[in-house]
């Protein structure tokens, strides 16, 4: 069989998705055999992505021009395209404020006058501009959800999403329920899993950095928040840290 | 006749960034270094938000050095609110940041580094012409990683490190895991610096001015920072030393301090301070020449160095971990009030700065980050100047290859902060 041809690439993020790829320290010889790596800037020198792919699997927000370009290209030479991590999937951490505060507003606080020389736009997911067609959630990713959906890429096909909640794994991992137990503003319920409740696990709160899950009751987990004296500014402050665009009304 | 030759994108790096060298005829007239990652904004993001969001959102400035980001953030905001930790606590984040530190440096070492010394083009390469090298590297990686993983709770953006304390404390069949681990991987980190002593043959760079924290009795933290020169300022203070200057017309900006294009990073560190571990230190005396008064081609030496003596380091914290015993990790109260804390940590590629300031109820008001490559920058541009002019008249390939090389050895972690520099 020939080897699958794949572009690994980042736009405006933190690496942590490429990085994920490099964890993967027992299996990345293997996964170097097994696939072309045509693009691969962050591990490779003088790669182009040049021909047809099979899949690019790329991570970050698009917040400028280039990111745009990358990603149209990437697209364009795509037989699939993978939205790897949350920035790429909903706009991640850098997105936080972009129903609250002007982009321009936000630059000349950090750059001052010297703002003016940056084309950028607030960073937004790859849905607002080109198809998807697999995603893999997380900040930062499950190293297996990479490894499962190379896995399902070798054998021509692609991996069942994950659809429950944080809170799923978290009961059969019998922590104490945070949210229940301890008042603590836990997004557990309305966030996808697949994590293991990694956080919870440990005595942390769901921070949401997964982003929702499929049929989120959205509405019941406000009212839950809401009724043990959390307030509404501060529960969309905390929903907002990875995910900007939330449906408040949304019940399953 | 004027032409440009260009890199875009740097390669094997973190992040985005580019390099033009503009030529008239053979003669090299200016080089701009352009770090292109589009701005993140953290700083201003954090305006308005509760102390307890800081470390957890401002971690995500990097994945690479999560772990060291998280730990000066909580180290700012332990110094504003007054908090002093245990000393379980003290030791978990020590042991996370040697790990950090382990992860990182193999990182740049064996998948960045290594493959221009053997010629290949990155890490499938390696996979094929050099395996063994490949797999041993990433087994010191694998260890680092263990680390962050057990003891934050995830392998980036660690949560079990919390204000005060720790999620939970580090279970007796986790250290003991960890110290089996380093015990396999002790060898081949001292191995690790043969493979770096022949450093690249550049002509000579500009003297570097190295910048790094004075060793305190917290590992990785300080509260004083020290010029190679021998000129310091308390790290309070580095609003007054630490100079952002602005150079008309090219919206450049350079971070000077007490004057200097500062670098920062494992090359400045064992300049200014050798080893504390007696086997490191064994070490270093036997390459000293190659590191003391070096350029940055002495880093990947430093880094060996400091790689090992991580190692030895995490192996002596996780049985000091184990002799304290059961006992809980003595998590103390926060209680947010207002006013500043800043906090300064040596991450693996250099001098970190955090400065918070807080209103009523910890409600964040102020929000400043320096971190090392933004630190690295004007002393890498004059570097690229230097070298490209050593290079005039060269072939264009071996030119980029060069700068390439020059670029990567200062390992530079291109984080939110984009900055074009003239020269």
């Amino acid at each position: 069989m020939s080897r699958p041809r794949i572009a690994i690439a980042g736009l405006t993020a933190c690496s942590g998705c490429q990085l994920t790829l490099l964890n993967c320290e027992e299996e990345l010889p293997e996964i170097a055999e097994k696939f072309e790596l045509v693009y691969f800037p962050m591990g490779e020198s003088g790669s182009s992505p040049v021909g047809q792919l099979d899949a690019a699997i790329v991570e970050g927000a698009v917040s400028t021009p280039g990111d745009l370009t990358t990603l149209f290209r990437l697209r364009n030479a795509s037989r699939i395209l993978v939205a790897f991590g949350t920035c790429a999937l909903f706009g991640g951490v850098a997105a936080m404020n972009n129903r609250t505060s002007e982009r321009d507003a936000l630059l000349r606080q950090v750059y001052g006058e010297g703002a003016r020389a940056f084309e950028s736009f607030p960073p937004s997911p790859f849905k607002n501009f080109v198809s998807v067609d697999f995603a893999i959630t997380g900040c930062p990713p499950e190293k297996t959800d990479l490894l499962a959906l190379l896995g399902a890429l070798l054998c021509g096909t692609l991996p069942p999403e994950t659809c429950y909640p944080v809170c799923t794994e978290c009961r059969s991992r019998e922590n104490l329920c945070l949210l229940l137990a301890r008042n603590e503003l836990c997004l557990g319920p309305i966030i996808q899993g697949g994590c293991n409740a990694r956080c919870p696990a440990t005595g942390i709160p769901c921070e949401g950095c997964r982003g929702p899950v499929r049929e989120a009751n959205v509405a019941q987990e406000l009212e839950l928040l809401l009724e043990r004296g959390f307030d509404r500014e501060e529960i969309e402050r905390r929903m907002s840290r990875f995910t900007p665009e939330w449906d408040y009304g949304q019940r399953c | 006749m004027g032409s440009v030759v260009e890199i875009n994108p740097f390669t094997r790096v973190e992040g985005h960034g580019s390099l033009k060298v503009y030529l008239d005829g053979a003669r090299v007239e200016r080089v701009e270094l352009c770090l292109t990652e589009s701005p993140r904004l953290f700083e201003a993001l954090l305006v308005g938000r509760s102390f307890a969001e800081v470390p957890e959102v401002i971690c995500r400035i990097c994945s690479l050095c999560s772990t060291i980001h998280k730990v000066t953030a909580l180290l700012a905001l332990e110094k504003a609110f007054g908090i002093e930790v245990s000393r379980v606590t003290r030791l978990t984040r020590e042991l996370i940041c040697h790990g950090g530190l382990i992860q990182s440096h193999s990182l740049h070492l064996y998948c960045l580094l290594l493959p221009d010394l053997l010629e290949v083009r990155g890490v499938a390469e390696l996979a094929r012409e050099a395996p063994e090298l490949l797999k041993a590297g990433l087994a010191i990686k694998r260890v680092g990683n263990l680390i962050q993983e057990t003891v934050g709770g995830r392998l980036i953006h660690p949560v079990n490190i919390t204000l005060g304390g720790l999620g939970q404390r580090i279970g007796r069949d986790s250290l003991l895991l960890m110290r089996d681990e380093l015990d396999a991987i002790l060898p081949s980190c001292r191995e690790t610096l043969g493979l770096f002593r022949s450093p690249f043959a550049f002509p000579l760079l500009p003297a570097p001015s190295y910048l790094a924290l004075e060793p305190s009795e917290v590992p990785y933290s300080g509260s004083l920072l020290r010029m190679g020169d021998g000129r310091g300022f308390p790290v309070e203070a580095y609003r007054d030393f630490v100079a952002e200057e602005v150079v008309p017309q090219s919206h450049a900006k350079y971070a000077r301090v007490l004057g200097q294009f500062p670098t920062v990073g494992s090359l400045s560190r064992l300049n200014l301070a050798p080893p504390v571990t007696a086997d490191a230190r064994e070490i270093f005396e036997t390459v000293k020449g190659e590191i003391i008064a070096q350029d940055m081609r002495g880093n990947a030496v430093a880094q060996a160095i400091e790689l090992y003596q991580a190692a030895e380091r995490s192996r002596a914290v996780v049985d000091e971990l184990l002799q304290i015993g059961r006992d809980g990790a003595g998590n103390v109260e926060v209680v947010p009030r207002s006013g500043r804390g800043t906090a300064a940590c040596e991450a693996p590629r250099g001098l970190l700065i955090h400065s918070y300031a807080f209103g009523a109820g910890g409600v964040c008001t102020e929000a400043d980050v320096i971190t090392p490559t933004s630190l690295n920058q004007g002393a890498l541009s004059l570097d690229l100047l230097a070298l490209a002019r050593a290079l005039e008249g060269a072939d264009p390939t071996r030119m980029v290859g060069a700068l390439e090389r020059l670029v990567r050895s200062y390992d530079p972690c291109i984080s939110c902060s984009v900055h074009l520099v003239r020269l």
